[in-house]
């Protein structure tokens, strides 16, 4: 077991994806490697139609304990769920330039986040949760209303792969558009890097949370972002803007680090006090604690 | 601002390496694609600002230091701090020919007004000056001067102008300034031809305090066993008359009449069987004349002639040496030389010995040395000849010197004799005959190491020909060529003869038997008035006169005065060239620039670390 843990593990680091040939193929090896490991997690069943019982093991949720059972018998038992089927699930993923950015990561954020919607797409599907998705840079380039009909997942799982890098990005406009066309309460997944002006991005998250939306967050950054390992007076240009600062990446090294420690602890404020899952994601990292905050967050929202 | 090596601001365009590394420095700034540019610029503008800032600061502080490590090299000064005509020295004449009736007290209204002249903030230096110039105030405020003018009064030196234009450049130190000399223009306050020479920053003026042409003044005396000759001297333009008078211990003990023609010396013979030992003052009267030069001291007693040993290998040698002696005559300054075989030097009575002539060193056993030896350590001259007859190893071993000489030097016709001091009192009273000098012609000569002796004259090909050294209480001297004509034709010219009288002379004066000085020469122990004194280790009687030269009133012009006076160009040539480098020495601003320089690289350091 251990082998065939450590395994299916490895099936989540980004390196190993990377040279996946499908998004489908992508999004499956993710999911059963997650799910592989799941078995010795907390998380069970998410489903409030009863299926049977088994004996407590430790480990189990506390709250799926029979009491009465245990009252009768003085033995413990957990109640097993059948999944529920009428979530409806909406991935944003942020198709600007600066998402195609690949420094110290096998994979660019895109690429990365392209295969973390499919893996949602696909663990989603398999929940047979309604799953849409939104592209968008300055503006929604691509929509796939949620379904949960068969043959739904290999169209959104198709759009993922043909995705391009757009140009700039505006992460509030589509939320705004989103939050104003959602009929009913849903769960929104945001996958960005979230490195333009946080205010509008805030300002549009509330408003999906104010429609009765559950929201998470994925701010994506590339290793480079995160620690800004470069070396010798270098002309930094926007990927987006084309503007430029030339600097000394040793001298300026630290206020960027306080920058973006800034950007996040404000981010993680913000969006905590207003109910959002946030979660920032380096992708040098395996998809396996992306995949669990989408199923905390799911866990809430039923 | 000048600068003393200009030429080293050139590297001052080293700025350019810092200033082209600071551009290529920004230029090959690589891009690099980046998505956080915005992280980047929002919080480090203030940084890039700050950064720019301190890049500017590190080139300037860069160019800065190159720039003053430049300029200190090229020793800068300020003309413009010379303080220009700002200096005013007002020299005071206290000779004893200004001491005549009211003469000193014009010249000190002269001074006083010239220092009233001076504008606002000009400086006021007094100098007092007879045969010897002193600084009374230094540059100063006008108040110092005039208080200072008061302390000054006539002495009794003689006049020496070349002092005063010596003294005044030394205050001007290089800077422009106005010399007024207060002076009756005398014209013994020129040795002979002698001229001074004086900067030309330095103006020159000269304020006659009006001169008394009359002066009757006792020149010499002369005692002898029968007599005493006194010699009188009138510069008046009458005949003087009156009595002359002897004095011995205070009182008169003879008188004489005399009468000296305008403008004439004369002899008086004075009936006065002197005593053989003591001191005599003869005086006249002239209340018109100076004061100082009426009384003259003689020192009474029969004076032993110098007496010089020649020290041979045989009979021969010395003879030119000995001829030329001989040439002084029968007078009080004769000089009896007496020649002894080496061999005979033990039982030579050196104590009437003024000096040894030592023209050999063969056969001069270990007594003969140390008999040399103690009589120099005594206090005993010895002139050493060289010739082949003299082993310098000898002499080395007589007095412990180092190895003297390292052979003989073989001469071309072209070499000659130049002394390096002219003033040496074995030169100075060469007068022109020193250019007889370079006549001679010197085939062969000692190579000596000068270690230990000082050079007094070398041949022009830069060996040592004349050397002196203290040896003890005595003097040697060296000749590094022979007397005798076997390396030199010098007996054959006309120098030969004072440079053998004047040499003896002069190693013979460290027993100094002198007995007349005039004032400003005395010995230690004299003072400064006229007088009879003891003086010495012997406590011998010496008389102390004033320069007689300094009696004669006969003024010169002012035009005269100043053409005696050479102008040294200091705008010019090396004259400029010294000039500038007083200036810049004085100065030293060089100094503040490399600590200067020494800053600005302590604040690129701490710059560049922060």
């Amino acid at each position: 077991m251990p082998q065939a843990a450590s395994r299916d593990v490895r099936f989540l680091d980004p390196a190993v994806i990377a040279r996946l040939g499908t998004m489908e193929l992508k999004a499956r090896t993710v999911v059963e490697g997650f799910l592989a490991g799941l078995h010795r997690s907390p998380f069970k069943g998410f489903s409030v139609e009863f299926a049977e019982y088994r004996p407590y093991l430790p480990g189990d949720d506390l709250s799926t304990l029979d009491w009465k059972v245990y009252a009768r018998s003085d033995r413990h038992y957990v109640k097993k769920f059948e999944e529920e089927t009428n979530l409806e699930c909406h991935v944003l993923l942020d198709v600007s330039a600066s998402m195609a950015y690949r420094g110290g990561a096998p994979m660019s954020k895109l690429e990365y986040g392209s295969v973390l919607a499919a893996s949602l797409a696909f663990l989603m599907n398999r929940q047979r949760d309604a799953t849409g998705l939104v592209a968008f840079d300055e503006r929604i380039a691509f929509r796939l209303p949620a379904r949960a009909r068969p043959g739904h997942l290999h169209a959104l799982l198709l759009a993922l792969e043909q995705l391009k890098p757009g140009t700039r990005s505006d992460v509030g406009r589509p939320l705004h558009q989103l939050a104003e066309a959602l009929l009913k309460r849903s769960l929104v997944v945001l996958i960005s890097d979230l490195l333009d002006d946080p205010e509008p991005a805030i300002k549009g998250l509330r408003h999906l949370k104010f429609r009765g939306s559950d929201v998470v967050v994925f701010q994506l950054l590339d290793p480079y972002e995160l620690t800004f390992p470069f070396r010798g007076a270098s002309r930094f240009r926007d990927v987006e803007s084309s503007d430029e600062v030339t600097a000394d990446p040793a001298s300026v090294r630290a206020a960027y680090l306080r920058e973006l420690a800034g950007l996040t602890r404000r981010y993680d404020r913000e969006l905590r006090g207003a109910g959002i899952d946030y979660v920032q994601i380096d992708t040098s990292q395996p998809l396996d604690f992306a995949l669990l905050s989408y199923l905390s967050a799911r866990a809430r929202r039923k | 601002m000048n600068f003393l090596y200009p030429a080293f601001l050139l590297g001052g365009l080293a700025i350019a390496i810092p200033i082209v590394l600071h551009f290529m420095r920004r230029d090959i700034a690589p891009a690099v694609p980046f998505t956080a540019v915005r992280l980047l610029q929002r919080s480090p503008v203030t940084r890039s600002k700050r950064r720019r800032l301190r890049d500017l600061l590190l080139l300037a502080a860069r160019v800065v230091a190159l720039l003053l490590l430049a300029g200190a090299f090229a020793r800068p000064y300020m003309a413009a701090a010379n303080p220009g005509a700002a200096l005013r020295i007002v020299a005071v004449d206290r000779s004893y020919s200004m001491n005549a009736p009211g003469r000193f007290a014009q010249a000190i209204a002269l001074a006083t007004r010239a220092i009233d002249e001076a504008g606002g903030g000009e400086r006021v230096a007094v100098v007092a000056f007879d045969d010897h110039a002193d600084t009374i105030s230094p540059p100063g405020t006008a108040t110092a001067a005039r208080a200072a003018l008061q302390g000054i009064t006539p002495g009794f030196g003689a006049t020496r102008y070349a002092e005063v234009c010596a003294k005044a450049a030394e205050i001007a130190a290089g800077d422009e300034a106005r010399l007024i000399v207060i002076t009756d223009l005398q014209r013994g306050g020129w040795d002979g031809d002698d001229r001074a020479a004086l900067p030309a920053g330095i103006s020159l003026e000269v304020r006659d305090p009006g001169f008394s042409s009359s002066n009757l003044s006792v020149v010499s005396v002369t005692p002898t066993p029968e007599r005493v000759i006194a010699a009188l001297r009138n510069t008046g333009a009458q005949s003087r008359t009156g009595r002359i008078r002897v004095e011995q211990d205070g009182r008169i003990v003879q008188t004489a009449p005399y009468r000296v023609g305008p403008n004439s010396s004369v002899d008086i013979p004075i009936a006065y069987h002197a005593p053989e030992t003591g001191s005599i003052a003869v005086s006249v009267d002239d209340s018109e004349g100076l004061p100082a030069d009426n009384t003259r001291y003689a020192v009474l007693g029969v004076t032993r002639p110098q007496t010089v040993l020649f020290v041979r290998s045989g009979s021969n040698g010395g003879y030119f040496a000995g001829r030329a002696l001989a040439a002084i005559g029968a007078s009080a300054e004769r000089i009896a030389v007496r020649a002894i075989a080496a061999p005979a030097m033990p039982q030579e009575d050196l104590s009437h010995t003024s000096a040894i002539v030592l023209l050999s060193t063969r056969a001069l056993d270990q007594r003969a040395r140390d008999a040399i030896a103690g009589f120099v350590r005594a206090g005993g001259g010895l002139f050493i000849a060289s010739s082949p007859e003299v082993e310098s190893a000898v002499l080395s071993a007589i007095f412990g010197w180092k190895s003297l000489t390292t052979g003989t030097i073989e001469m071309p016709a072209s070499v000659a004799l130049s002394p390096i001091d002219s003033r040496h009192p074995v030169f100075r009273p060469f007068g022109p005959l020193a250019a007889n000098l370079g006549q001679v012609r010197f085939a062969r000569a000692w190579r000596v190491s000068s270690e230990g002796w000082d050079v007094v004259a070398r041949f022009t090909d830069g060996n040592a020909a004349f050397l002196e050294r203290r040896e003890g209480r005595g003097r040697v001297v060296l000749f590094t060529s022979d007397l005798d004509r076997q390396w030199n034709d010098f007996p054959l010219h006309s120098a030969f003869v004072p440079f053998v009288i004047e040499s003896v002379r002069y190693v013979s004066g460290p027993q100094d038997h002198g007995r007349d000085y005039v004032v400003g020469a005395a010995p230690a122990g004299a003072g400064a008035r006229p007088g009879v004194y003891r003086a010495g280790s012997e406590n011998r009687l010496i008389a102390v006169n004033v320069d007689p030269r300094e009696g004669v009133t006969t003024p010169m012009g002012r035009d005269e005065f100043t053409a005696r006076v050479e102008r040294v160009d200091t705008t010019r040539g090396s004259s400029a060239d010294a000039r500038s480098l007083h200036l810049e020495s004085r100065q030293s601003y060089w100094r503040y620039g490399l600590l200067l320089m020494l800053a600005a690289l302590v604040a690129e350091s701490f710059v560049g670390r922060t």
